[in-house]
């Protein structure tokens, strides 16, 4: 492990149980336990808001321990924390409100393991894989905690369906790859799209219809905005302390395009990489205020998932054309710019910030607004069951957008 | 491991294309097959390079061998000329030499057969 390697953890390990902290400050340790126990004993697919379901205090928790159990393992394992790392564990977290629990993330993991002894390889080469591939979790519970089997025959099919899943996960996630070309941030959502459309395909076939639901908590803006306040500004404060020299790198993280792979913490190094986070998780958090959205579970990923990946990818120059299209689809088309679906397509749609990074803003705002459009009409294909629904999406609006582009547009490498 | 043949040519793909993009018209490209390593030489020719340029080029060459992070990407080395991978060529490789002379750049990799 390289020697900074432990200031990387203990303060990706702070920032975990600084959500554990968080929900014992909100909620007795009785609503938590009771809370959790919802949360666990019931199906995820699109759109469960654990802040819904179980109340504040047990949401964070369980993002928390989530967090630090798969932190845990990324030291068992012995890895040298980079971008990519903080992404997952930031993306782990995030969704850890909105359909990924203690319980459920376990089998899909399994299943990479599976993979990784199957091909007589070690799992650590497969770890990011399988910590993102979690997003097809709601497949397990969909099918556990349906009525259509007894409870043994659930048990079995939904372990078997969480193995294959797991197991079919690395060859295809890094296949697909070349359909974007690194262009969607979220590869493993269109990867787990198309997994979840195939699935879903042969279910239907069998009678079996996944449901989608809608659990959309509101009322916590001023308590939770103040925790991710108090987060971010650290973020900052301690991107400067770790690095003095954090400001003249962080301008140039506004130059690197953006695209697969840019490691923020390779490049910069972990200083200016934490000011970038913080400084987007404000913006990402200031935007939903100003639309008058909810701070809620599915929005606090959203968020999550935006500083994760602000140390692979995502910085102010080109996550901010992506909010443009989105603002803009909603003064043209028939929804409204705080409904769930487009809140949620505005922060994960950032996923297309290379987009804007490479070819320019205007770009940008063309794919948030064509991903705002197509996030809405691609949820129904794998009925729900995958969390990274916007990743989806993503990776057909850069599949389709990236060569139009080009063919009007040529650079030479930078 | 899967596809080790194709994963060099992506290496070489990746270097090669770069080449290409700072303007090189004189590529030479030595590949051998060793008892327990891959050695790869690469060799080009520029006119024009400025210095953040070269900077960059090292700095992504020399990105530290990645196992983890070449299982899941090592499909992109190589996709794209209107971007670069080059960290992707340093997270594949176990030693990197970069040569620069004022009219060459000679890249010497080192891929080791078992890690």
């Amino acid at each position: 492990m390289e020697p900074n390697n432990k200031i990387k953890i203990t303060v990706i390990t702070i920032y975990a149980a600084s959500l554990v902290a968080f929900g014992f400050i909100v909620d007795t340790p009785y609503e938590i336990a009771a809370g959790l126990l919802r949360i666990l004993t019931r199906p995820d697919t699109l759109v469960t808001d654990y802040i819904g379901v179980g109340g504040m205090g047990a949401a964070f928790v369980n993002s928390g321990l989530l967090t630090l159990m798969f932190i845990f393992i990324l030291y068992k394992l012995k890895l040298n924390y980079s971008g990519v790392t903080i992404a997952a564990l930031f993306t782990i977290s995030g969704f850890a409100f909105f359909g990924k629990n203690i319980v459920n993330v376990w089998v899909i993991v399994l299943g990479v393991f599976v993979y990784a002894r199957f091909q007589k390889e070690k799992f650590a080469k497969y770890v990011y894989i399988a910590l993102f591939g979690t997003a097809l979790s709601p497949l397990v519970t969909e099918i556990l905690f349906s009525d259509i089997w007894s409870l043994s025959m659930r048990i079995v099919v939904s372990v078997l369906i969480g193995l294959a899943v797991g197991f079919i996960l690395p060859p295809l996630s890094t296949f697909l790859l070349r359909a974007h070309q690194g262009f969607n941030l979220y590869n493993i959502g269109f990867t787990a799209g198309i997994i979840g459309t195939m699935f879903v395909s042969v279910f239907k076939s069998y009678g079996f219809f996944p449901e989608s639901q809608m659990i959309w908590s509101t009322g916590n803006n001023f308590t939770i905005a103040c925790y991710l306040a108090v987060v971010f500004i650290s973020m900052i404060v301690a991107g400067f302390y770790l690095d003095r020299d954090s400001l003249s790198k962080l301008k140039n993280i506004f130059e690197y395009p953006g695209r697969l792979i840019e490691d923020f913490v390779f490049l910069e190094g972990i200083g200016p990489t934490l000011v970038n986070m913080g400084l987007n998780g404000i913006i990402a958090t200031t935007y939903v205020i100003i639309v008058r959205g909810a701070i809620n579970g599915p929005t606090l990923a959203g968020i999550f998932t935006i500083v994760g990946f602000s140390a692979f990818g995502k910085h102010c120059r080109n996550i901010i054309p992506i909010f443009i299209g989105v603002f803009l689809g909603s003064l043209t088309k028939v929804w409204a710019i705080n409904d769930p679906a487009i809140l949620l397509a505005a922060l994960f749609g950032t996923c297309l910030a290379p987009i804007a990074g490479e070819f320019g803003w205007i770009y940008g705002v063309i794919a948030g607004f064509v991903h705002s459009s197509v996030v809405l009409n691609v949820g129904i294909l794998h009925g729900g069951t995958n969390l990274y629904n916007n990743g989806f999406s993503a990776g057909l609006v850069a599949a389709f957008l990236v060569p139009v582009i080009n063919a009007f547009r040529k650079e030479e490498v930078e | 491991m899967k596809h080790v043949n194709k994963r060099l040519c992506k290496i070489v793909d990746e270097v090669f294309t770069y080449f290409l993009n700072i303007g090189a018209n004189d590529i030479t490209v030595n590949f051998k097959d060793k008892d327990d390593h891959y050695q790869i030489n690469l060799k080009c020719n520029y006119t024009s390079m400025n210095k953040k340029k070269l900077d960059k080029l090292i700095k992504y060459i020399n990105h530290p061998k990645s196992e983890e992070m070449e299982e899941y990407y090592w499909e992109l080395a190589g996709e794209s000329d209107i971007d670069t991978e080059l960290t992707l060529v340093g997270m594949m490789t176990d030693d990197k030499t970069i040569e620069v002379t004022e009219d060459t750049i000679e890249i010497k990799l080192k891929r080791y057969k078992k890690s």
